[in-house]
């Protein structure tokens, strides 16, 4: 069973991994174990607790009361997880060329199919779709370049999917 | 009264985890405990078995809002204690849940 834990995020697996470990290994295997388990990794995944709680871990252990390095952390907890100017400024840049080709493809795409769903999709997809590709520029950017395409293509794949079964059943309504 | 509220107010955003939060106060009122003990001693007064995945969700949104703490240990089981607002906020959900209990028991013997 502590093959679960490699499901939770690896700041979490730091903090809480043994502990966890121990109490999981005290319950008995059982399908509703396992979705408690699935469902508290996916709950951490979404909801990263442990960035507050781990930085007050390090004020308290080694830092003191520096109101300096506390000003710091909080800034970095506001700004969700670090990110370079630099790292913003590529993911800004590629958002904006996205938005562009996607303006173009579905200019282009309504002189020639007009107001078809799969047209339309496009457009709908557009809001959510530039979200998805700052988040995954800027969260992804020092992974492999295949697992960028391949995260980003299957997000992109899937938000498509979506916006199209909306449209088609919004189109026949 | 302004302060009593924003007490109860600290759990009430938990969510799904509201209740294994609170549980998990109550546990911690008794004296610092580690997951696995906490678990036990719920089981023993709610009736309810956390599994690992809620009690970690809970734990860890309580530590983040300040209402527990982590106690050093050699151990893997990590302890936890009660934050003195973690105390205060179960006060106020214990007082708040209190008035309702009562008002509920006052308005079936009159009905």
């Amino acid at each position: 069973m502590s093959w679960l834990l490699r499901l939770y995020p690896a700041q979490w697996r730091e903090r809480y991994g043994e502990e966890f470990g121990a109490v999981l290994a005290s319950q008995r295997a059982s399908p509703g174990l396992v979705l408690d388990v699935l469902g508290g990794a996916i709950d951490a995944h979404l909801h990263p607790q442990i960035q507050h709680s781990h930085s007050k871990q390090i004020l308290g252990d080694n830092m003191g009361d520096d109101m300096t390095t506390l000003e710091m952390l909080q800034r970095c907890a506001a700004g969700g997880p670090k990110l370079s100017p630099r790292d913003r400024r590529i993911a800004s840049l590629v958002m904006i060329l996205s938005a562009l080709v996607l303006a173009g493809l579905y200019i282009g795409l309504t002189k020639i199919y007009r107001a078809a769903p799969a047209v339309e999709a496009v457009f709908y997809m557009s809001f959510p779709f530039l979200a998805l590709v700052y988040g995954q520029t800027a969260y992804l950017r020092k992974r492999h370049w295949l697992t960028q395409i391949f995260v980003l293509g299957a997000g992109l794949l899937g938000l498509y999917l979506v916006m199209l079964a909306v449209c088609v059943v919004g189109s026949k309504l | 009264m302004m302060q009593k509220a924003k007490d109860d107010a600290e759990l009430a955003d938990f969510g799904r985890f509201s209740e294994p939060a609170l549980l998990i106060l109550v546990s911690l009122a008794e004296g610092p405990r580690h997951g696995y003990s906490m678990t036990e001693d719920i089981e023993a007064i709610a009736g309810v078995r956390l599994g690992p995945g809620t009690l970690y969700g809970a734990l860890a949104r309580l530590e983040a809002r300040g209402l527990i703490e982590p106690l050093k240990s050699e151990d893997r089981r990590n302890p936890y204690r009660l934050t003195s607002l973690g105390e205060r906020a179960l006060r106020a959900r214990l007082d708040s849940m209190m008035t309702v209990a009562r008002t509920g028991q006052r308005r079936l013997a009159s009905a």
